[in-house]
């Protein structure tokens, strides 16, 4: 693991994120993350591992590894395998995002089938390991008791199943709802923007349009009067099945199939070729463990390294550009490949409370602490439609970058005309944009290692050495 | 024993009885449908990662004894 991250942990090293469960609590051990379970959760601990249902989980990849490390009579310390990289429901593609869901109910499923239950089905339990999404949250699951109702069900629907319908008709942008919802969307909210026609569907309309209906008529009842209704597990089973099908069918309406961006380049594939070349090039020698490729589309160019470098993540704002880059991951079976979707111009806040449950994206970039940082095809975007000044952007490369491979496409590049073009009268307030600019405006955090232009294109590639 | 650290919602509690029926029905229907169809030989083979909830478990009793029962 990289360095500890301080703005994660409290003066006890106790990882914010996971206070809400008394069951047990994260805590960094040096650079190491660790849980304790408290004694609270002993049973259901030690049930869980006596009887081979975390081996099973485990052994299929489904729940993230864990040793244990020290056992005593007031906690168990367990060790969970290190994820280099923790991504966000927010930062999800569609495709990722139905995955961790079907992954979360396929749990269920399993867990009922197995005298347990998942106690809570919050869409943070999950995040992206190793190519697949991953269980992170060991101390989820509870003993079943015959005939309830699945407690974490309300959770799934606010976490999950609203999120997805909801994307179905408005796009992927809902997922950025979560930002500001972190105990998922409220139920009431999704029901009135979901469209009319949705309460002819019977698994939305009784999922969503009448959970709400019930939950506004009875959150008046104050003392816990009303009798909780049973559920045999068969029921229970039904529920989690048809949600399975309901979601694994689940496509966006707006489904803009994506449209192969590097079809629509503006150089030869000669030069595409030459700049895929002087990458490798320039990576190999440097031997990094970790590489992030900002603005990475679906991760074509991170591709050309990813069999020297250990752990890659691509990042993209367009969230069809991340579905299919996932979707490559998932057929080529790549293990250290890891892509999200993230807007440079407004990458994600730290969240929940105190600010620090979730953290901004620059922490965890921070924490992750790429060798390499590669910005392709990216500085006229923040420069030219964000406004953003060669020294802004160059200060926030310099936040997680010790080395920033990035490139400059020249004014005389036919999308630098473009973008400068659609400037119309302002035009002139972007004089600023020329190669000696940006040199100056990078030099105040990196210093110029290595320059070339592309061949047969009007593009500078830069390697770059934080001072 | 439950810890109800988070509020389950009540109304979530209750309409999982009415979620279930209707959920029930689909998935009897769905069945029947894909009787009729592989009765036609009009399957087809699905290939994804997520194709059924259940957990590929060879250990699992349960899926063997569905197995004897075929």
């Amino acid at each position: 693991m990289s360095t500890k991250n301080n703005t994660a942990t409290t003066l006890a090293g106790v990882h914010e994120a996971s206070f809400r469960d008394p069951s047990g609590y994260m805590f960094y051990d040096g650079d190491t993350l660790r849980r304790v379970i408290n004694p609270i959760y002993f049973p259901q601990y030690n049930k869980l591992k006596e009887s081979g249902f975390f081996k099973t989980l485990i052994k299929q990849g489904l729940l993230i590894p864990h040793t244990e490390t020290s056992v005593a009579d007031d906690k168990i310390v367990i060790t969970p395998e290190p994820i280099p990289f923790i991504t966000n429901p927010y930062e999800w593609s569609f495709q990722q995002y139905k995955h961790a869901a079907l992954h979360t109910l396929r749990l269920q499923k399993y867990a009922l089938s197995n005298g347990f239950i998942l106690k809570d089905a919050s869409a943070y339990n999950v995040t992206f390991h190793k190519g697949k999404p991953v269980f992170i949250d060991t101390l989820s699951f509870d003993f079943y008791e015959e005939g309830t109702p699945w407690r974490a069900y309300k959770q799934f629907i606010t976490h999950f199943f609203g999120p997805l319908v909801l994307a179905k008709y408005h796009g992927t942008d809902i997922f950025k709802m979560l930002q500001t919802h972190i105990d998922g969307i409220p139920v009431k909210l999704i029901s009135s923007m979901l469209p009319g026609k949705t309460k002819l569907s019977a698994t939305i309309h009784t999922n969503i349009h009448l959970l709400a209906k019930m939950e506004s008529k009875h959150s008046e009842d104050y003392k816990a009067e009303t009798k909780v209704a049973r559920l045999s597990k068969k029921q229970q089973s039904n529920i989690l099945e048809s949600l399975f099908n309901f979601i694994k069918k689940l496509e966006l309406n707006e489904s803009t199939e994506w449209g192969n961006y590097y079809d629509k380049t503006n150089y030869e594939a000669a030069a595409f070729e030459g700049k895929k070349k002087l990458i490798r090039e320039w990576v190999t020698p440097l031997t990094p463990q970790r590489l992030i490729d900002v603005g990475g589309n679906d991760g074509t160019f991170a591709r050309t390294v990813l069999d020297t470098v250990p752990d890659v993540l691509v990042t993209d704002i367009d969230s069809n550009a991340v579905d299919y880059n996932y979707t490559q991951v998932q057929e080529n079976k790549e293990t250290n490949m890891l892509p999200f979707v993230c807007d440079v111009l407004q990458p994600a806040p730290g969240i929940g409370f105190n600010n620090t449950e979730r953290n901004s994206l620059i922490e965890r970039l921070k924490e992750y602490n790429p060798d390499i940082t590669m910005a392709l095809a990216l500085i006229h975007h923040i420069t030219l439609s964000g406004n953003v000044p060669f020294v802004k952007s160059a200060e926030f490369f310099a936040k997680f970058s010790g080395t920033l491979i990035i490139e400059f496409p020249k004014r005389e590049d036919s999308w630098v005309e473009s973008l400068l073009v659609r400037k119309r009268e302002f035009m002139n307030h972007f004089d600023f944009y020329n190669e000696t600019n940006f040199e100056t405006g990078y030099n105040q955090f990196f210093t110029i290692e290595k320059k070339e232009t592309v061949p047969g294109t009007k593009r500078v590639l830069y390697l770059l050495k934080r001072k | 024993m439950n810890f109800l650290y988070f509020d389950p919602g009540l109304g979530a509690m209750i309409v999982q009885a009415v979620v279930a029926a209707a959920a029930g029905v689909l998935l009897f229907s769905k069945n029947a449908w894909y009787k009729v169809k592989a009765f036609f030989g009009l399957l087809k083979e699905e290939d994804d990662t997520y194709d059924s909830i259940d957990i590929d478990d060879k250990e699992d009793t349960e899926t063997n004894l569905d197995e004897h029962k075929k």
